[in-house]
């Protein structure tokens, strides 16, 4: 059985720089900064909740500068295979954050609590998104089982698998004793 | 010999009356011709002030002071020198202007104005917003305003205000002003409702020159109107970066949600967003961008 990933919860209204309200790029700036020094202390693989359930409004500047940037460098990598999951409830607060992924073309895990189904907010394309229920439905499964359920040959699968890993929003390991040689597993990361 | 200006203010019909903005047209033009002799300005046809007018006032004095060795305010009656006292106005220009009213007196019989929700604030930087935003939030909350209710007045103030510091930079930064209005709002069945009105203005370099540090919008900056159309969509922003340019756009969608609308005027153009149309108008210069947003609440 896999390890359970390392994980940290960041919960931004009582933060040191939280507030129910958080407004202006500034804000977000500095908790931003604050998140990307929790999440570089996680080990790889490890995995930040930012919990934004105790704000009442969260502007668009924030939501861009604090999650839209912070997403977009996960997704580029930056912060190697370290992943960002968004702890809120389904409420207008999720419309700066939504619109703010759009604008970069990029999506975020959310679920309610830690630990409850994952929702997607942002932009994945609509084929992605198929893909992406059927790896977080199995847990863990690898690209043939995938391609299987998906019906798609092992290249195409693992091109869509390899969109979302680039997205941050699944796990993918690489399993070299497999039979035919190497062949990558995905897993979701919430 | 003192010059004096007037203000374009209607006699007749339901504005008659009000200082709004385009009350103050006509002394935009003639403040830039001021070359240090005294001028005064006739408010005294006026009776009512809305948060545009109190804005537009305020931005037409930070031009007109430093070109003027003396400003005077003619005001007539109790009402509008009560309520600009009570909005703070005399508070920050009672020192650089002279009226013929006696503001000590209007000092002592101060009473808070139940439909303000933001007296005129005069900000310069990013940094005084989230307290701002934190006063009016707290005063909605006290008015028992719901939380969907204060979050589109808050984020409506917190993103224009924003702007104006960011891309409106001037030496007497940006003013605001928040009012509510009772009045009734029509639907299926008439009620009691009330409308608040956001007002903000900077004399920054406007909308047109900020757009146009982007080359790729050169097609959509040939006139103010054009940029001002341009500056309400999604991911429209001077720099250009990814993410930048959401704000504005988000103001329009909640003006849009809640049955109001959202105005820009910054050069000569004047543009009024309703969500199903665009209204554009030509409009006498104004040396910065004004902001003014309508968010009508059934009660």
């Amino acid at each position: 059985m896999a390890k359970e990933p390392a994980r940290a919860i960041y919960d931004v209204a009582s933060s040191e720089i939280g507030d129910k309200l958080m407004v202006t790029r500034g804000t977000g700036r500095r908790v931003r900064e604050a998140l990307a020094d929790v999440l570089e202390g996680l080990p790889p693989s490890g995995i930040l909740y930012v919990d934004t359930r105790g704000i009442d409004l969260m502007d668009y500047s924030f939501a861009d500068e604090a999650l839209g940037i912070l997403v977009s460098r996960v997704a580029a990598g930056e912060y190697g295979e370290r992943h960002v999951v968004l702890v809120e409830e389904d409420r207008e607060l999720l419309e700066n954050v939504e619109a703010s992924l759009r604008q970069r073309a990029l999506a975020m895990i959310r679920v309610d609590e830690v630990g409850e189904s994952p929702e997607i907010v942002g932009e994945v394309p609509e084929h992605l998104v198929e893909t992406l229920q059927a790896i977080y439905k199995a847990g863990s499964i690898t690209n043939a089982d995938l391609a299987a359920k998906l019906g798609l040959n092992h290249t195409a699968c693992n091109n869509r698998a390899t969109r979302l890993f680039k997205l941050g929003l699944i796990h993918r390991r690489k399993n070299s004793a497999a039979p035919g040689g190497r062949q990558y597993s995905y897993e979701g990361i919430a | 010999m003192k010059t004096l200006l007037e203000l374009n203010i209607r006699r007749r019909g339901a504005m008659s009356g009000v200082l709004t903005l385009g009350s103050l047209d006509p002394t935009f033009t003639a403040a830039m011709k001021v070359r240090g002799e005294p001028v005064v300005l006739d408010l005294r046809l006026v009776e009512f002030v809305e948060p545009s007018g109190i804005c537009g006032l305020a931005t037409l004095l930070e031009f007109l002071i430093p070109r003027s060795n003396e400003v005077g305010l003619m005001l007539s009656g109790h009402n509008v020198p009560a309520y600009l006292e009570r909005m703070n106005f005399f508070r920050i220009f009672g020192d650089r202007v002279k009226t013929n009213t006696d503001v000590t007196a209007l000092e002592e019989r101060r009473r808070g104005n139940p439909g303000t929700l933001q007296e005129l604030v005069n900000f310069h930087s990013e940094e005084e917003i989230p307290g701002i935003i934190g006063r009016i939030s707290e005063i909605l909350e006290n008015k028992e305003y719901r939380l969907r209710e204060r979050a589109a007045i808050c984020a409506t103030l917190s993103e224009i205000c924003a702007n104006a510091v960011e891309h409106g930079a001037s030496p007497f930064g940006a003013y605001a002003a928040v009012q509510a209005y009772q009045h009734i709002v029509s639907g299926g069945r008439e009620r009691r409702g009330e409308e608040v009105l956001v007002a903000i203005a900077d004399g920054g370099i406007g909308v047109r020159d900020t757009l146009s540090r982007n080359p790729k919008y050169s097609e959509y900056t040939k006139t103010d109107n054009d940029s001002l159309r341009h500056a309400l969509k999604m991911g429209v922003s001077g720099t250009g970066e990814i993410g930048r340019g959401g704000g504005l756009a988000v103001v329009g969608q909640i003006a849009v949600r809640t049955g109001g609308s959202l105005s820009l005027r910054s050069g000569a153009g004047r543009v009024t967003f309703y969500g199903d149309r665009t209204n554009s108008r030509n409009v006498p210069f104004f040396p910065g961008t004004f902001v003014r947003v309508s968010l009508p609440r059934k009660v």
